[in-house]
């Protein structure tokens, strides 16, 4: 794809670019990875400190934290943000536009709807059922509508988007930078009988509490069985609900970076993801399965695609300690099996690169250029003459 | 006075609402165009490497002449035909790529890969052109774009009936 001539992308990220999160991750490493190939990339969101962004971000002002789907979201809209859009758009050239999670309100769904040209729009949320997305779907319609392809990022998502907007996407899943992940290396303080979990550990749908319920039970069969949990929150507020017998296995480590998140999962002998839901896709299992950890992980949706229904990974009944405790004290016994399965997860994890992943991004960017020109703001084009002239020219 | 000002913006709101229905009906037209163009481009693109292949010394005879028959079906198959043709291609292509793991030359190595290259993007390509068919019988079908034919003369468009195991 290097050899083709470069574009104009322009990215517009819904969510704060200073809060951790998957779609910001997705976008960065989207962006980077783009930027490599010699395009020209251009991504807005907003953000609450300005001058800490990276050169290809622009800021389209501070976010606003609302409510949404179990969880708070920093979005951005209101007229000064639209106007920031127009002007992003209209000074930016762009050959397209790539928009994600534009069914949520804010940038994304406002630069969708000031735009007219090639658009991409990538859905990531994946979510059961919601009145409030039923009730919007007439107004969201016509603009999700302007999208020239949809991108689904889990086979999830795209249940999501049929049901909830009768509408279908290509699924193409996130990527990881799998080579980053695979030169990790063990490291003597994290290595032995651990088992890694990582995230915002307080949010209850992280499902912290039923790995912590499991403990105990994993802890008679395997004695010397030690819990990492790397991320950020409140330890203490943790460790108060805590059976205080094997409080002392517990560690937190906090925030790592890079190179010690890849250094940390290649040291696991397993990684538990013991989420209850809301979960769209499952990065984190991905890039466990590229550093050569065995996972474990409860058998929602999401992880069951992304773990290929057990076969390069373990997976337990969700919410379930008791089966959760079994699936982690068969595999910590049987080492045979648990390095088959690391090694297979870490085979999996191949068809999440960059390199695969952006590849299939890139080829949609080119269908959705066909036969179009530049991305335009859409009020350069919709006009009363517009309407009157048609009827002549059919 | 003030009933007049009222009607005024309803009046005002109403060819608002037409004139953005009417857009939104021209840009999937426009769509349904540029899709169909971009797939038909890479069916043409399949069927000329397909050609290759079959010249090529890897095809024996009998295959040639079945890829060769294959390609020129699909190639000047009708539009109510084309799927059938072009499935018909994808069926030849596979049976010679099963027999092909055997001794392959860099040249035919190429175009090989060409092939599956162009069978993934026509895929995608399949799913977008469909979509777009989908969604602009299901606005067409709608009340305001019924009573004021703001879809004009243009046809309705035809789905276009691919096997995704075909391919």
């Amino acid at each position: 794809m290097s050899e083709l001539k470069p574009l104009r992308i322009g990215i517009v990220c819904p969510y704060g670019w200073d809060t951790p999160g998957g779609v910001q991750n997705h976008v960065r490493d989207l962006a980077e990875y783009l930027l490599m190939q010699g395009h020209m990339v251009s991504v807005l969101a907003p953000a609450v400190d300005e001058d800490a962004l990276p050169s290809f971000v622009v800021s389209a002002g501070k976010p606003i934290a609302i409510p949404y789907n179990g969880a708070v979201a920093r979005v951005l809209f209101g007229p000064v943000a639209f106007a920031r859009v127009r002007q992003w758009i209209s000074h930016g050239n762009f050959d397209l536009l790539h928009l994600h999670e534009p069914a949520i309100p804010s940038l994304s769904l406002l630069a969708c709807w000031a735009a007219e040209g090639p658009m991409v729009g990538t859905f990531h949320a994946a979510s059961k059922k919601q009145r409030a997305i039923f009730a919007v779907g007439p107004i969201l319609e016509p603009v999700i509508e302007k999208l020239s392809v949809r991108i689904a990022v889990s086979e999830a998502a795209r249940l999501t988007l049929t049901e909830h907007l009768e509408t279908d996407a290509i699924v193409i899943p996130n990527g990881i930078f799998a080579e980053r992940f695979r030169n990790g290396s063990a490291r003597p303080q994290w290595i032995g009988n651990t088992l890694g979990f990582m995230g915002r550990f307080e949010e209850p749908r992280k499902g912290l509490s039923v790995l912590l319920d499991a403990l105990p039970i994993v802890a008679r069969a395997i004695p010397n069985v030690r819990l990492l949990i790397m991320g950020p929150g409140e330890s203490e507020d943790v460790m108060k609900d805590v059976d205080p017998q094997v409080a002392g296995r517990i560690s937190f480590l906090g925030r790592l970076n890079d190179e010690e998140k890849s250094d940390f999962l290649s040291s696991l002998s397993l990684y538990v993801a013991p989420n209850t839901g809301g979960e769209s896709f499952g990065i984190i299992l991905a890039e466990a399965m590229a550093a050569g950890a065995a996972v474990v992980a409860s058998d929602i949706p999401a992880f069951a695609a992304l773990l290929g229904d057990g076969l390069y990974g373990a997976l337990f009944e969700s919410e379930n300690a008791v089966d959760l405790a079994n699936k982690i004290i068969e595999l910590l016994r049987d080492d045979e099996k648990r390095t088959a399965l690391a090694l297979g997860g870490q085979e999996h994890a191949k068809i999440f690169d960059w390199d695969n992943i952006a590849e299939q991004i890139f080829s949609v960017y080119e269908m959705s250029m066909v036969g179009s020109g530049p991305v335009r703001l859409a009020s350069d084009t919709r006009s009363w003459s517009r309407l009157l002239n048609r009827r002549g020219d059919d | 006075m003030k009933d007049g000002l009222l009607v005024g913006i309803g009046l005002l709101v109403c060819l608002w609402y037409l004139s953005f229905s009417a857009t939104r009906l021209d840009r999937l037209h426009h769509r349904v165009e540029t899709s169909w163009a971009n797939l038909d481009g890479l069916l043409q693109r399949r069927a000329a490497v397909a050609l290759e292949l079959a010249h090529s010394d890897l095809a024996d005879p009998a295959s040639s002449l079945f890829l060769t028959a294959a390609a020129y079906e699909a190639r000047e198959a009708s539009i109510e035909d084309r799927s059938q043709a072009e499935s018909g291609l994808s069926g030849a292509l596979g049976l010679l790529q099963v027999d092909m793991q055997l001794e392959v030359q860099p040249a035919e190595q190429a175009l090989l890969a060409e092939i599956s290259e162009l069978t993934k993007k026509i895929k995608v390509a399949i799913a977008i052109h469909v979509d777009a068919v989908n969604r602009t019988r299901t606005v067409r079908n709608k009340m305001i774009f019924k009573i004021f034919r703001l879809a004009g003369n243009a046809p309705l468009p035809m789905t276009y009936e691919f096997e995704h195991d075909a391919l």
